[in-house]
């Protein structure tokens, strides 16, 4: 694959052949990979990445001295530059490896914020939160006495910002938003919360797993405090992520797990730690997969996050209007700034009766609760069909899943 | 195969038309079952007399393959102690996985017997069966499955 310049029309098909997986076929039929969200197929360059790491280069990072060695740590550590380059974080020495976005925002609530609760503080999240973002802050608020505040949400599914910066009171330690709703698709004024929160001397933390796949993440231009992210779902290996932190926050953080490759000096009596980020990479970490990472971003970058945002919000205005046409069918979560994740419901159809009959026509879309209770008691469902998409769909990807949405609630009705 | 296999006319008959379906007056226990994944609902209402099903109805607010094993099973379980339910169930969970073939005692049951190729359905069959093995044994509440990230 080529970089292609920013007036060159966008063509899916030009990037799906790069994708090995898309080219299968699930029940006789092509397969419609509308379940991004969940987990992103892998170009082959990624696959590559991760291949050649084990026949050619596999050895452990920053310890060993021999040549595989160097080049195990050299590549390992590429990836935190360019993922520095890619959230344009000031240091790469603020981005800390991790298995993803769920260790992340544990690694700050234990090491960041429980050392900081005392009962009667409060953190404050949002109705539209993933359970990763939800039950860490609920598990350190058990431990200390603070509370949980939840800011509401329209029935659209946009966040009330008044209300959200009402919360911000003088016992908020933190305040945690999703930059994107992995369930609805809204898109979160980040760098509007953030002044709020900053203005009050509250650090925001922001869960960017959905967010990287679909928008051009600039962490300083958000001026959060805190931003998590995964490598799965940006295309990358499973068990790949990232915490991106203001230097200040990290120097102030406790170690979260103790091990190797986290210490300084260490004795019986006293163990001294790492600088940032190391001193928060215990252990010997998922080495191919961030090499692996390394070459996702990479991939993105080449193919140009600006172009993609563009297409996809094309395809998601496509696919909307298209499922607007299906009778009986309710879209869950409207707001106006979206990314490409369509949730819904049909009339007399459970989501996962929906789900495997799409399966057998071969369109893999998620049926649940997308690991977000709250959001779904809030629109009163147990559970929604999510169709996600990604820059390799297609329009007419589209219309076959629409066609088979028919043919299954015909089936249903 | 085709979609029917599963969703096949006997599955969406009880499905639609769920048999000892609604509220039981005089019912000894209750309980009631959710799916962990779903967040799929039953509800049964039980009649014991002599450590037997005498009568039980059941609500199901759940996708099809759940209410309609509810109703399959609602067909079967009269006259049924707590031993008799298990090992039902022991059989039909046998029969799901492959490891035991179909037999006349699991009745219309038999008709999910594509559940074989998805097992990450077949906690929806199996649901009804927790849901009346806690009530009968006296407990309010069961669940199957666990979260998904």
């Amino acid at each position: 694959m080529s970089t292609a310049d920013a007036a060159t029309p966008f063509d899916p098909l030009r990037y799906r052949a790069d994708f090995p997986l898309l080219t299968r076929q699930v029940h006789g039929k092509p397969l419609v990979y509308f379940d991004n969200a969940n987990t992103a197929q892998k170009p082959a360059s990624v696959i590559a990445a991760v291949d050649d790491f084990y026949r050619c280069h596999n050895a452990n990072v920053a310890r060993a001295v021999h040549t595989l060695g160097e080049e195990a740590t050299s590549a390992y550590e590429a990836t935190r530059d360019k993922l520095a380059r890619f959230l344009n974080a000031p240091s790469r020495d603020e981005i800390v490896f991790t298995s993803g976005t769920t260790q992340a925002i544990n690694l700050v609530a234990y090491s960041y914020a429980l050392p900081r609760l005392a009962p009667g503080d409060e953190i404050v999240v949002t109705q539209m939160e993933h359970h990763a973002n939800i039950v860490p802050w609920q598990l350190v608020c058990e431990r200390s006495g603070a509370k949980l505040r939840v800011a509401p949400i329209t029935p659209q599914g946009e966040l009330i910002e008044e209300a959200f910066v009402g919360l911000l009171g003088p016992r908020v330690k933190l305040a945690a938003v999703t930059h994107v709703s992995n369930v609805i698709g809204t898109v979160n004024p980040i760098a509007r919360l953030a002044r709020a929160a900053r203005g009050r001397g509250i650090p925001l933390l922001v869960d960017g797993s959905q967010a990287c796949p679909h928008l051009v993440v600039d962490v300083q231009a958000l001026g959060c405090d805190f931003y998590a992210m995964t490598g799965h779902k940006l295309f990358g290996p499973t068990g790949t992520g990232a915490l991106w932190a203001r230097r200040e926050h990290l120097q102030g953080m406790p170690p979260f797990f103790g091990g190797g490759e986290m210490i300084r000096t260490v004795s019986f009596e006293k163990t001294t730690f790492a600088d940032p980020p190391h001193k928060f990479e215990a252990g010997t970490p998922n080495i191919a997969g961030f090499v692996g990472l390394g070459a996702a971003l990479d991939y993105v970058e080449a193919v140009g996050r600006a172009r993609i945002g563009a297409y996809e919000r094309e395809l998601l205005a496509y696919a909307t209007a298209a499922l607007q046409s299906v009778p009986g069918l309710r879209l869950i979560g409207e707001a106006p700034d979206k990314a490409a994740v369509l949730s819904f419901l049909v009339a007399g159809a459970h989501a996962h009766d929906l789900a495997t009959l799409l399966d057998h026509e071969g369109v893999a879309v998620r049926s649940g609760h997308h690991c977000a209770h709250p959001l779904m008691q809030f629109y009163g469902v147990p559970a929604t069909v999510r169709a996600s998409l990604a820059f390799y769909n297609t329009r007419e990807e589209v219309d076959r899943f629409v066609v088979a949405l028919e043919k299954v609630r015909t089936l249903l009705a | 195969m085709t979609a029917s296999d599963l969703y096949q006319q006997r599955v969406l008959d009880h499905q639609r038309a769920p048999r000892h379906y609604g509220a039981l007056a005089a019912a000894t226990h209750r309980a009631d079952g959710e799916n962990a994944l779903c967040g799929d609902h039953l509800h049964y209402d039980v009649r014991l007399a002599d450590g037997r099903i005498a009568a039980l109805a059941f609500t199901a607010q759940a996708c099809a393959i759940t209410t309609a094993a509810a109703s399959m099973l609602a067909e079967l379980a009269a006259g049924m102690d707590v031993a008799a339910l298990t090992r039902l169930e022991a059989r039909f969970a046998a029969f799901l996985r492959g490891d035991a073939e179909a037999d006349p005692t699991l009745g219309e049951l038999v008709a999910l017997a594509e559940l074989r190729r998805y097992p990450a359905r077949r906690q929806c069959a199996l649901l009804p069966f927790a849901t009346l093995r806690a009530a009968l044994a006296g407990a309010s509440t069961a669940t199957t499955a666990k979260d998904s990230a």
